[in-house]
């Protein structure tokens, strides 16, 4: 069981509560969209009523930002954040932008990256 | 229109600079996450030699290039040990497509991330990496001995070179706009 092996030396997050049990056993994000580059936001909200690992979550999220730098800041595994974001959209605390692996790639997006590329 | 991420994949083999050619073009220093292995993941034979933290998690690097307002790119490389494939299918599914970087002193050990990108019919360009020296071989050698498609578009890059950096995604893009199919021309 991989999350029964987290450490549980954490100085910030983790130590109170097992991850396993704050997310209700979940193993799997519900929302199966949900991709390492998705975009998230979070929506305005009272984090200090929130359990630590989830307002860590909402306090990265002031701006647009991926799953994976929110799981590279608070330096989670992104299996866990993913479930922690799920857990949070869920609740409507968190927005998200358009599913990464479900962006139609065509030719006006395509055109935009190369627009962007070419003036950087 | 929402906010829109966008991937490209940099792969090839260990070794062949990835993360200094995210390191050059991303406008943040580049990040690393973790992701956690089941035992389902891996085979036990894998994990032979490898130490404990090692057999649990598989550490990503990735950078971030900023489009515009609505659009943001992410350079994710693949993990440095080809077997943990699991992790390509998750960064490859959606991508614009895959840079797959190849060191000409190691062939071999990119033969694996171009069989993977054909395979899918994911557009790649394949970067020479030039961070060692000189072009040792033509261009015509280097397809010829990677069986590469003609279609691929070959690039000698320096990883190290932020210009040579953007025009091989510029290629990329160029290479995936091609690619698409009729019906999504519109």
């Amino acid at each position: 069981m991989a999350y029964g092996s987290w450490p549980g030396d954490d100085d910030e997050l983790g130590k109170l509560v097992p991850l396993y049990v704050l997310v209700g056993g979940r193993t799997t994000p519900r929302n199966t969209s949900l991709d390492l580059a998705t975009q998230v936001i979070a929506y305005p909200s009272d984090p200090a009523a929130l359990e630590p690992q989830y307002r860590q979550i909402i306090l990265s999220c002031g701006d647009w930002i991926s799953i994976a730098e929110v799981a590279a800041y608070l330096d989670r595994p992104l299996t866990v954040i993913k479930i922690l974001v799920d857990v949070l959209l869920e609740q409507g605390l968190l927005a998200i932008g358009a599913p990464a692996q479900q962006t139609v790639i065509n030719r006006g997006l395509l055109e935009t990256l190369l627009d962007g590329l070419q003036r950087l | 229109m929402k906010r829109t991420s966008v991937k490209v994949v940099v792969a090839g083999g260990f070794g062949t600079g990835k993360t200094t050619l995210v390191r050059s073009i991303s406008e943040i220093e580049p990040l690393t996450t973790e992701e956690l292995l089941t035992e389902a993941s891996v085979g036990v034979d894998d994990l032979a030699g490898l130490t404990d933290k090692d057999s649990t998690t598989v550490a990503l690097d990735f950078g971030r290039i900023t489009i515009n307002h609505e659009v943001v790119l992410y350079l994710f490389g693949t993990p440095g040990q080809d077997r943990f494939w699991f992790m390509w299918d998750e960064l490859a599914q959606g991508a614009v497509g895959a840079i797959v970087l190849i060191d000409t002193r190691r062939l071999d050990s990119s033969f694996a991330a171009i069989d993977y990108f054909e395979r899918r019919k994911i557009p790649f360009v394949l970067g020479v990496n030039m961070f060692f020296g000189e072009r040792q071989y033509t261009e015509e050698e280097i397809r010829g001995a990677l069986h590469l498609a003609a279609g691929v578009p070959l690039l000698w890059v320096d990883a190290r070179d932020r210009a040579s950096v953007r025009e091989t995604l510029v290629s990329l893009v160029r290479h995936a706009l091609s690619r698409l199919p009729d019906e999504a021309k519109v």
